[in-house]
């Protein structure tokens, strides 16, 4: 690769390394990308926007277990067969049999119950002045949407969060020490998978899972095995980005909190809000893709086989694109890629954006200045970001 | 004989569409979205679930 040693360099892997950085706004300000330890990290918005759809590109996060020294095992089957790295018609076929039950009118119909479970969560620790926002809002409001979609009982919850989150550990830096927990946890959801396809096949209700399980397109329908494969990619891919999106949501609020008193007075600034937060304070970091061929894009050749990672936050607050990157619940913004884009462009964010737009004004209605009463604790800015504690003070409104 | 409108300012090629309903949408090599205004009554399902699926929202039917 022609990569100049004057261009930017970013070790990606260091669990300090910050997206939020003067390291980060200068690398962006002198190049459009920047090396790191393995491939190339693009900074700014025109790029990120280009190559993320670019079919030179391909989904380049079927290698991560490989990456890790992980060749084998419940995880690494799972992987490399579901929706997230299937590539071509493989893909397209799986996906077409999925989206009906993602539509956004589908979607639409969960919004009262998105409210009840927002203002339930509320009612436990409004009186409290002070919560721990993950345990008692992200976290509970995450997990329980999930059962809504899958209709099952929510005393289910705690098993499930368990679940999701020690196969996310699979993502982390740690994943190779963590394997034989992951692998457990995958081995755990699929029997809890088998046996609520069985469920549906033979009492079809008229909840979201029962809709995939039915799912058909041309005489074509998902085997038991690709349902239960998306029933995974379902918990792992929807709860907690969901959960770490509310607390980065949170986090931006107390950074801003004129535009926490905004939306708490225009409450249908909600969808807005989730735009904003999404764009300036991702939970996903970056979006991988692999070279599937030599090319050259602007003034470099990427070989075949590369690395590309697409910063979602970097490129968010690109001010080429964006002259005030600030959070600004009433610009007009380009869109951001927070939910990844094109053909792998995040299958749930219709889901996540109905869920997390009534939330958000729901919290800001009944809480004032919510601020950080100390201990709180993140996970690193590599992969998958946002608050594991976060420990809040607040007045409560009338 | 249905008709397809797409706004070209709210349109950011994904390609979703051309996942849903490739005899209508398709991607072209430069990763630009290609369509056909017209389509038949046969493809509506198919149209109908472009329209559903497009992130950005940016597809519809002209009466």
């Amino acid at each position: 690769m022609s990569i100049s040693l004057e261009t930017p360099y970013l070790d990606i892997s260091d669990p300090s390394f910050a997206m939020q950085s003067e390291q980060l706004r200068e690398a962006r300000e002198q190049s459009w990308y920047a090396r790191t330890n393995y491939g190339i990290a693009v900074l700014r918005y025109d790029e990120v926007s280009k190559l993320l759809k670019s079919p030179k590109l391909s989904q380049g996060s079927g290698k991560w277990p490989d990456h890790n020294g992980v060749h084998g095992g419940l995880f690494y089957d799972w992987w490399t067969k579901n929706l997230l790295v299937l590539e071509g018609e493989d893909h397209h076929r799986i996906r077409r049999l999925l989206n009906p039950a993602f539509s956004p009118r589908m979607i639409k119909e969960l919004t009262p119950r998105f409210q009840a479970l927002a203002e339930e969560l509320i009612s436990n620790f409004i009186d409290d002045g002070e919560c721990e926002f993950i345990r008692d809002f992200a976290e509970p409001y995450a997990t329980r949407v999930l059962t809504i979609l899958l209709g099952i009982d929510e005393s289910e919850c705690p098993t499930i969060a368990r679940l999701a989150s020690t196969v996310g550990l699979a993502l982390g830096v740690t994943f190779k020490r963590d394997l034989e927990k992951v692998d457990a946890a995958v081995g755990e959801l699929y029997e809890y998978a088998e046996a609520l396809i069985k469920d549906r096949q033979k009492n079809p209700g008229e909840d979201f899972f029962s809709r995939l399980v039915l799912a058909s397109r041309d005489g074509d329908r998902l085997s038991d095995e690709e349902l239960r494969n998306a029933l995974v990619l379902l918990i792992f891919g929807g709860m907690d980005t969901t959960r770490n999106q509310l607390g980065l949501a949170m986090q931006s609020f107390m950074r801003n909190p004129e535009q926490w008193e905004l939306l708490a007075e225009r409450p249908e600034l909600g969808g807005k809000a989730v735009e904003e937060v999404m764009r300036t304070n991702p939970t996903v970091t970056w979006v991988t893709r692999e070279a599937v061929e030599d090319f050259t894009y602007q003034d470099l050749f990427i070989e075949k086989g590369t690395t590309v990672h697409l910063f979602t936050q970097s490129s968010g607050t690109d001010p080429k694109a964006f002259p005030n990157p600030e959070m600004d619940l009433l610009a007009e913004n380009p869109p951001h890629y927070g939910f990844g884009g094109g053909v792998h462009h995040c299958l749930g964010h219709f889901v996540a954006r109905a869920d997390m737009s009534e939330a958000l004004p729901l919290l800001a209605r009944r809480i004032a200045n919510p601020h950080l009463t100390g201990g709180d604790e993140w996970l690193p800015d590599s992969g998958n970001t946002g608050p594991i504690r976060l420990p809040i003070g607040f007045t409560k409104r009338t | 004989m249905g008709n397809i409108h797409v706004d070209r300012k709210l349109c950011d090629n994904h390609g979703q569409c051309a996942i849903a309903a490739p005899d209508v949408f398709r991607m072209n090599d430069d990763g630009i979205l290609e369509f056909d205004e017209g389509f038949a009554d046969t493809l509506l399902d198919e149209v109908e679930e472009a329209i559903d699926v497009c992130p950005v929202q940016a597809i519809f039917l002209k009466d």
